[in-house]
Parts: structure tokens; C-alpha cells; sequence
């Protein structure tokens, strides 16, 4: 069984999200901040990141990322952003995965359709459905 | 229950109903609200978009030195209101698919039999520590947000510049020809406009740059943007500081797809929307082009990223004749670049050697070099270069590189439809050109075809 970590501060969207993905026959973990994602990512050896931006307001996430590929030297563990700071924020311009400037797999911006993102975690696991 | 029926059928008889929508004004929108029209030359069309002015992209650099202002950059409604496009400035914020109507922040509902979005692309923004600053400026493709960004240039002695591609070069070129600004570009990578070109025409782009006064500091990654609420210096990797007193990010661009996420289209693999070669999109009454629509590449068909103006009038064009009816299909981006820094053109089609190798090809290269007038002595002699890429087995062209004067903005066009037509080495060598003493190199030296007998030699 595949295991995803959630690092995300919204209990709710935690919540909806582990019974999407338990549904589909991942084992999910949760950290609720970025100091217990870091943690986590190297306790629990997960498979997959699924990593919120605003924790609570400051772009934190984007430092955790940052973190998992260069202090933690994780280069090949998939991190999926899924964030609503371009809404919450009402940026004029995006942010998106960058090799060096944004170390991450892929983002998408919250909401999203449950199959959506059903779709982008099989691709990033390789599995063929 | 009647009463609500008869509401909803005052409503639909109020609401204003067009044949065609497009979404988005900029080249992809107007170049597919001109194709429709020439198609379908009794529909009725509508071109919605949120900005009163729009800027010419490919202008926006300029904008900083040559042209003045943003508002000396525009593009005009003259095409538009010659090819009976009426044009609502509101902003779409919602598509009705089921009931094939547009609503919008101006509390119109717009219905439409086809749609076409054309949202275009923001600029990205590398979230690094200090990114959030006041005077750190994406290359905004706005014309309020670029006059914000011209007078704090003007109030700036000192920019840097994060990103060294065509943007950021030809950005830096232009704040520096104003007097007493000093410009420093930051790139990643070991060259300027690496992705484009290979080392060789970097490294004389860097020369050309480097001699009108900007700084390259290639090879560094940016770490930080320090100061306080307003940036004052950027912290690179190596522990340099660059002091200065506005940053400028020209790092690539993001599909705009928020509307389309949010009428749950389907998004292609870059996070684009998905369209098919004929440029619909899963929707078959809805199509997309430019810089928010999904691409693949020419070579190979691997999904692409690459967004030009000219791709998305190229896409435009397929997606507007085939509003009723499937005409045109996309061939996928060869990708066509040129620039110009002072008296120096540089010029690229397809993918360069270094790039095609990465990729698994086998290429053999061939370069030629010489005056572009015949005989030297001719007024404009200027020398010029031109490299071109061939698949070594089947010895068809698959990239050109040129350098010299204006005219190899020109001469990559030629290339780009032998590329595009899969022309062969010989095919190239035995080219017919047009040629005169004043206009052209000498028939002889002519580097196009040269490069082809180069390129054969190498190959032997």
C-alpha cells in the first residue's frame, strides 16, 4: 500500500481528503505544520507529498519543499502542491513548479474535483489504473 | 412553478446571444476573432475582454527604451471593428457549458453556440525568500501594472534582472540604453538564452550585452531579495550581494486557467488546457488557443511549454476556421525566436544541437560565416552566421541558429518551413535563392545553403 502525507493546517480539507485517497487504497498520514511535515517526511518515508502553501498565512510551504529537496536531499520524492494562495492572495502572477526556484512535482490550485487529483496522484506514482 | 418558467424565459429573451464568443483580446484572442471571420463571414461574433488597453507582448520589453511607454504599444481595435467583431470590455467569470452562456463581473449573461478562450498566460513568480517585495516586478502583460514598473525604473539607478531569456535579455538591453542605470542579470543556467540557442551564439550574445553595459552574472542561482518592505539588494548562492534598487523577474510564464478549471475542462499535462490538434478542447462547442492552451512539440510530440505570440496566432488561426467544421489541425510548436540587441540579430528555429542531442537524436551540424552583401564593400555589410541541425539518418533539417543583421529575422522564417516541411539536407543545399548586392550575401557564400554543404561534409 502506497503511502501519502499530507501536510496541510485545515483539519476540514484534511479530513475530506484522507477519505478520498483511503478510499482509493492509500495509507494516508497527516501533519498539521510544517516543523511535523518535515518530521514526518523523514519518519514515515512516504511515497508521496501532498503539501499546502499558506501555513497559516505566510507561504511556508514553499520553505518545506524547499527543505525536502535540499536539506533532506529527497530529489526523487514526488511533492504535489495544492494550495489556494493564489486566491487568497489575489496574486497577479503564478506561482509554479521550477527546478530550483520551486522544487516541486506539480501544483494545483484548491478546490479540486476528487478524480482531478485522483488522476495527477496516480501519474506522480506511477500506477496505471 | 409557471412563474419561474416565465422568469427564465424573460431571461433568455433579454440575454444578449452572439454566435461566436472569444474570451481574451490579446494576439490569440484577436487573430481568432479575424480567422472566424473570414470562415464564417455571416456570424455573429464577440470579443470579450477585461483590459480597455492591451499590449503587444512581443513589444513589452520595449516599452522601457525604444517605443517610451506602454501606451505607445498597444494593439489597436481598428482589425477588429474592420471585421464586424463587437467588443465588450468586462471580465468572463463563469462558462455555462449546459446552457452555453458566458457570465461576467458586469452582471451580463452572454450566450454563445461556439466559444473560443483565449485567457493567455501570468508571469511566474519564483517564490523565493523576499519575493513579495514592493518594487519586485514580474514582466506583467498590463498596461497599468508596466507604467507602475516604467517610473520605478525611471527612479532607478540600479535593476537587477532575475532570468536571463529572451525576456529578461532584451528587458536588460532596454532599461540599459537610460542613462546612469546600471543593469545586472541573473541566470541559472552556465549561458544567456541557453534554452534557445547553443553556447556558441550565447556567448556572443553575452559579448554584444556585456560591451553596451549590462552585467551577466550567469551560472548563480538567486537565494534571497533582502531589504526591508522594498528590495535593496538580491542574494545569490555564492554569498555575492547585488545592491539595487528594483528587481525585475522574467523567468517564463503560466498558463491562465482559472476559468477553465473552473467550467471543469480538462487540463493537459503541463496544467494547460487540453486541446486537440484541431484546438478544441473537451468540449466540442468550446475551443482554446495561445498561451493558456495545452501544446506539444513538432519534434517528437512530447507536451511543451514553450508560449510565443506567434504560436498562439498560429493556433488562433486553426481554432478560428474550424469553429463549424474541422479544417486546419496544429503540426505542434517548432518553436521560432528572434531578438535583437543594438545592431545585433539573433534568430532561432526548432532545436538547437545540444538540445536535440539531450533529446536522443543523432544530428550532425554545419555552420557557415560570411558578409551578408556582395561585395563586401557594399553599404550594410554586416557578417553573418547561421548554423543548421540535421537527424543524421534521415537527413531532414530540424533546427537553424542564425546571427547578423535585421534580415536573419527573416531568414528563420525560411527555415522554419523547411523544418516544418521536413526538407532534407540536399533539399537545402540545392535551395534556390533570390539574391542582390545590396540586400543579400553573394550567391556563393550564401550561409543557408552553405551550412547544408557543411553540414554534408561533416557527415562524410
Amino acid at each position: 500500500m502506497q503511502k501519502i502525507l499530507i501536510i496541510d493546517d485545515d483539519k476540514d480539507f484534511q479530513d475530506a481528503l484522507r477519505l478520498v485517497l483511503e478510499d482509493h487504497g492509500f495509507d494516508v498520514i497527516s501533519a498539521y505544520d510544517p516543523e511535523e511535515g518535515t518530521e514526518k517526511v523523514q519518519s514515515e518515508k512516504p511515497d508521496l507529498v501532498i503539501l499546502d502553501v499558506l501555513m497559516p498565512s505566510n507561504y511556508e510551504g514553499f520553505d518545506v519543499a524547499r527543505k525536502i529537496r535540499e536539506k533532506l536531499k529527497m530529489k526523487e520524492l514526488p511533492i504535489l502542491l495544492l494550495t489556494a494562495v493564489h486566491t487568497e492572495k489575489k496574486v497577479p502572477y503564478r506561482f509554479a513548479p521550477h527546478e530550483e526556484y520551486l522544487p516541486v512535482d506539480y501544483f494545483m490550485d484548491k478546490p479540486v474535483e476528487p478524480d482531478v487529483l485522483l488522476e495527477k496522484v496516480n501519474e506522480l506514482l506511477n500506477i496505471v489504473e | 412553478m409557471t412563474v419561474v418558467f416565465i422568469i427564465k424565459f424573460l431571461e433568455v429573451l433579454q440575454m444578449k446571444k452572439f454566435d461566436i464568443v472569444v474570451i481574451g483580446g490579446s494576439a490569440a484572442g484577436l487573430t481568432a476573432a479575424i480567422t472566424a471571420r473570414r470562415h464564417y463571414p455571416e456570424k455573429k461574433i464577440l470579443l470579450i475582454r477585461k483590459e480597455k488597453l492591451v499590449p503587444i507582448p512581443c513589444g513589452i520589453p520595449y516599452v522601457f527604451g525604444t517605443v517610451g511607454s506602454p501606451q505607445n504599444n498597444l494593439i489597436l481595435d481598428t482589425p477588429l471593428e474592420k471585421n464586424n467583431v463587437e467588443i465588450m470590455l468586462d471580465e468572463v467569470t463563469e462558462i455555462d457549458r449546459e446552457g452555453r452562456k458566458v457570465m461576467t463581473a458586469g452582471g451580463e449573461e452572454v450566450g454563445y453556440d461556439k466559444l473560443v478562450i483565449a485567457t493567455g498566460s501570468l508571469p511566474m513568480m519564483p517564490p523565493i525568500p523576499g519575493f513579495d517585495k514592493k518594487n519586485v516586478f514580474p514582466v506583467y502583460k498590463d498596461v497599468d501594472q508596466l507604467t507602475k514598473m516604467q517610473e520605478t525604473v525611471n527612479a532607478s539607478k540600479k535593476v537587477v534582472v532575475i532570468g536571463g531569456g529572451f525576456i529578461g535579455v532584451e528587458v536588460s538591453d532596454e532599461i540599459n540604453k537610460i542613462k546612469d542605470v546600471q543593469v545586472t542579470i541573473c541566470e541559472l543556467l552556465p549561458h544567456c538564452l541557453q534554452l534557445a540557442f547553443d553556447s556558441e551564439f550565447c556567448s556572443e550574445a553575452e559579448k554584444v550585452l556585456q560591451e553596451r553595459g549590462v552585467n551577466i552574472m550567469a551560472n548563480q542561482k538567486v537565494e534571497s531579495i533582502v531589504g526591508n518592505s522594498t528590495a535593496a539588494g538580491v542574494k545569490l548562492a555564492d554569498g555575492t550581494l547585488l545592491e539595487t534598487d528594483m528587481v525585475i523577474v522574467g523567468i517564463g510564464t503560466v498558463a491562465n486557467i482559472d476559468l477553465a478549471k473552473k467550467a471543469n475542462l480538462r487540463l493537459g499535462p503541463t496544467g494547460s488546457i487540453w486541446v486537440d490538434r484541431t484546438m478544441r478542447t473537451s468540449d466540442e462547442h468550446i475551443f482554446s488557443c495561445g498561451d493558456c492552451a495545452e501544446k506539444f512539440s513538432f519534434f517528437g510530440g512530447k507536451p511543451s511549454k514553450l508560449k510565443l505570440a506567434s504560436i498562439a496566432s498560429s493556433e488562433a488561426r486553426i481554432a478560428g476556421a474550424n469553429l463549424y467544421g474541422i479544417k486546419r489541425e496544429s503540426v505542434g510548436t517548432i518553436g521560432v525566436f528572434s531578438s535583437a540587441i543594438g545592431d545585433h540579430s539573433f534568430a532561432v528555429a526548432g532545436m538547437q544541437e545540444e538540445f536535440a542531442k539531450q533529446q536522443g537524436y543523432d544530428v550532425i551540424a554545419g555552420m557557415a560565416e560570411g558578409p551578408n552583401r556582395h561585395p563586401g564593400k557594399m553599404p550594410g555589410m554586416a557578417n553573418q552566421r547561421v548554423k543548421l541541425v540535421f537527424e543524421k539518418r534521415t537527413k531532414v533539417l530540424i533546427g537553424a541558429q542564425m546571427m547578423g543583421d535585421k534580415a536573419v529575422g527573416e531568414l528563420i522564417n525560411v527555415a522554419s518551413a523547411c523544418i516544418q516541411h521536413r526538407m532534407n539536407i540536399d533539399d537545402i543545399a540545392c535551395f534556390q535563392m533570390g539574391t542582390h548586392p545590396a540586400l543579400t550575401a553573394s550567391p556563393v557564400v550564401y550561409q543557408y545553403v552553405n551550412a547544408a554543404e557543411s553540414a554534408l561534409l561533416a557527415m562524410s
